[in-house]
């Protein structure tokens, strides 16, 4: 996969040597599975974990200019979130609700204008906010307009990355909340001017299942044969695909994922090698360029800088992930609908096509991305039958799975905890 | 005489323009899955065995901006990474397991024909009405 490394000096290294549950700190006993099935639980999640946390909305350079706003729904807790850029350059969420009768005001996914009218009496809003005009004002009982803006939502940026706390009053900062993992990932390099490729699914499973399916490399063999493990595992070296690190930062956490560096389109795959004859294109579209080189020095990512490693997942608490790779970075929102209904937005940001050849293989990336999601999915509803069947109380993760286990320690804290603070002990 | 359908010397593969032409990922995708394993198998072995001249031809014009029969030409070409999933990977129309759903979008593809979900939702509105 990688033309000027030491092609398979590292295989061996391939896999966990030491225990990451237990250096993380992790129990090691069975998990319960409630937290995929019980309404209770549900409620709770809608309201401590999600009504208390801050959530990724959106990147920044979905606000390009002056006065560019995108609309976020955030189903889970019946809100529409209207991100703004005014025109001093700032970023600020608002409830998308109208102060005079509570109508929702903007109903364009994304744009840019200077004035937002609420299409049942015509009330105007400015990109900061504000009320900016009234039809018939004169009408009305002592307005004060200035107390009639959009509602705000407390909003953040990290990274680029903006974050909103639907938490009138949020008990906690985003960057008390990001903690050391803002302080490891500050600073990755992300691709300039790239592709934005969106893929979504809505599907009937708890939104965890998904976000498990994301939280280890154990199913690759199993549930991707033919899309996913020739390039994530190994006949001899790796052969159930085991993490090479693993870490957690707080809240959240990351591992990193093997990538076979005997990886080569077989012989039979003849599109395959159509497509990826301009570069070393791996599975991940990889190839060996400047910004490649620059993401491997950062030293949070592949923390163990073995070569044979092909990406990072990092999950941000409760639903976010960020995935760099070799051929560009990817973001995962799993978003809950209901207790058993999830929408699943996958982004991916890689490097525009240059070339009629370069064009095909962002296609077959694309494709085989839709194949994985698609596999996935399909897993997912499956998981979730069984589940809700009862029949088993408990689920039993090996080490490759720690993440899962992290994410389910963490979940369950803030569902019991009656403050955030508490959440955070 | 009328329009030709694609570039001269790729008349063989007119006959797959009405099925495989398609403007967005996702609508490719869809026609794959669609379809049954023969077609496939035969749209792969015509479309591979030109991919080549194809490729040597679109190479002459900006990636956006074709005649009208090599733009056809392109999104042909671009439909051979799909079927390369069902011959290569699956040896079936469609993953393991799985079915076609109408859930699970691409709402946007690569760049140019891969297709926005504004033009998306514009089709559906039109599909609806």
């Amino acid at each position: 996969m990688m033309n000027d490394m030491v092609i398979g000096a590292n295989l061996g290294q391939g896999g966990a040597k030491d225990s990451f549950t237990t250096a993380l700190g992790l129990g090691t006993g069975p998990v319960p599975v409630d937290s995929y099935i019980s309404p209770e639980f549900f409620e709770l999640e809608r309201t401590r974990v999600f009504g208390r946390a801050w959530l990724y909305v959106g990147r920044t350079d979905q606000l390009p200019d002056a006065d560019s706003f995108f609309v976020k729904k955030i189903e889970v807790c019946k809100a529409s979130v209207l991100v703004m850029r005014n025109a001093a350059g700032k970023v600020q969420a608002f409830h998308n609700v109208c102060s005079h009768r509570g109508n929702l005001v903007v109903t364009e996914q994304s744009g840019n204008s200077k004035l937002h009218r609420c299409a049942y009496h015509g009330w105007a809003y400015g990109s900061d906010g504000s009320l900016a005009g009234v039809p018939d004002q004169k009408n009305f009982f002592q307005l004060n307009k200035k107390e009639c803006g959009l509602t705000p939502i407390a909003t953040d940026v990290w990274e680029g990355w903006i974050f909103i706390n639907l938490q009138r009053e949020p008990e906690i900062s985003l960057k008390e909340f990001l903690g050391p993992y803002a302080e490891s990932y500050a600073g990755v390099p992300y691709g300039e001017g790239h592709e934005t490729l969106v893929i979504e699914a809505r599907f009937k499973a708890n939104w965890k299942l998904i976000m498990d399916a994301f939280s280890e490399s154990y199913h690759v063999p199993a549930i991707h044969p033919a899309t996913l493990a020739p390039g994530f595992s190994h006949p001899v070296h790796n052969k159930y695909a085991r993490p090479l690190s693993g870490n957690t930062f707080g809240l959240h956490s990351a591992w990193s994922a093997y990538g076979n560096p005997e990886y080569a389109p077989p012989p039979n795959s003849e599109v395959e090698r159509l497509a990826c004859k301009v570069d070393t294109g791996g599975l991940l579209g990889s190839d060996v360029n400047d910004e490649v080189l620059r993401l491997r020095a950062h030293p949070a990512i592949n923390p163990t800088k073995e070569t044979c490693w092909s990406a990072d997942v990092t999950a941000i608490f409760p639903n976010f992930n960020i995935d760099y790779s070799t051929g560009g970075y990817w973001t995962h929102e799993f978003w809950p609908i209901s207790r058993n209904e999830t929408h699943w937005i996958l982004t991916i940001r890689i490097p525009k096509a240059n070339s009629v050849r370069r064009r095909l293989q962002l296609e077959h990336y694309a494709a085989r991305w839709c194949e994985i999601v698609l596999e996935d999915v399909t897993n997912c509803e499956s998981i979730q039958k069984g589940l809700e069947s009862g029949a088993k109380d408990v689920m039993y993760l090996q080490d490759g799975e720690f993440m899962i286990r992290h994410q389910q320690e963490i979940l369950r804290k803030w569902v019991n905890a009656q403050t955030v603070a508490e959440a955070m002990k | 005489m009328a329009e030709p359908l694609l570039p001269s010397g790729f008349d063989e593969l007119e006959q797959f323009v009405e099925y495989w032409v398609r403007d967005t990922n996702n609508e490719r995708w869809k026609q794959r899955s669609k379809a049954s394993m023969e077609e496939i198998q035969r749209f792969y072995d015509h479309m591979l065995a030109r991919a080549e001249d194809a490729i040597a031809h679109l190479d002459a014009f900006p990636l956006d901006d074709m005649p009208p029969a090599s733009e056809r030409l392109f999104k042909l070409l671009l439909a051979i990474a799909h079927v390369a999933m069902a011959v290569e990977m699956h040896g079936q129309p469609i993953a393991h397991r799985a079915q076609l759903r109408s859930d699970l979008q691409m709402t946007q593809g690569p760049w140019p024909f891969g297709g926005s979900s504004k033009e998306q939702s514009k089709r559906d509105l039109e599909e609806t009405q």
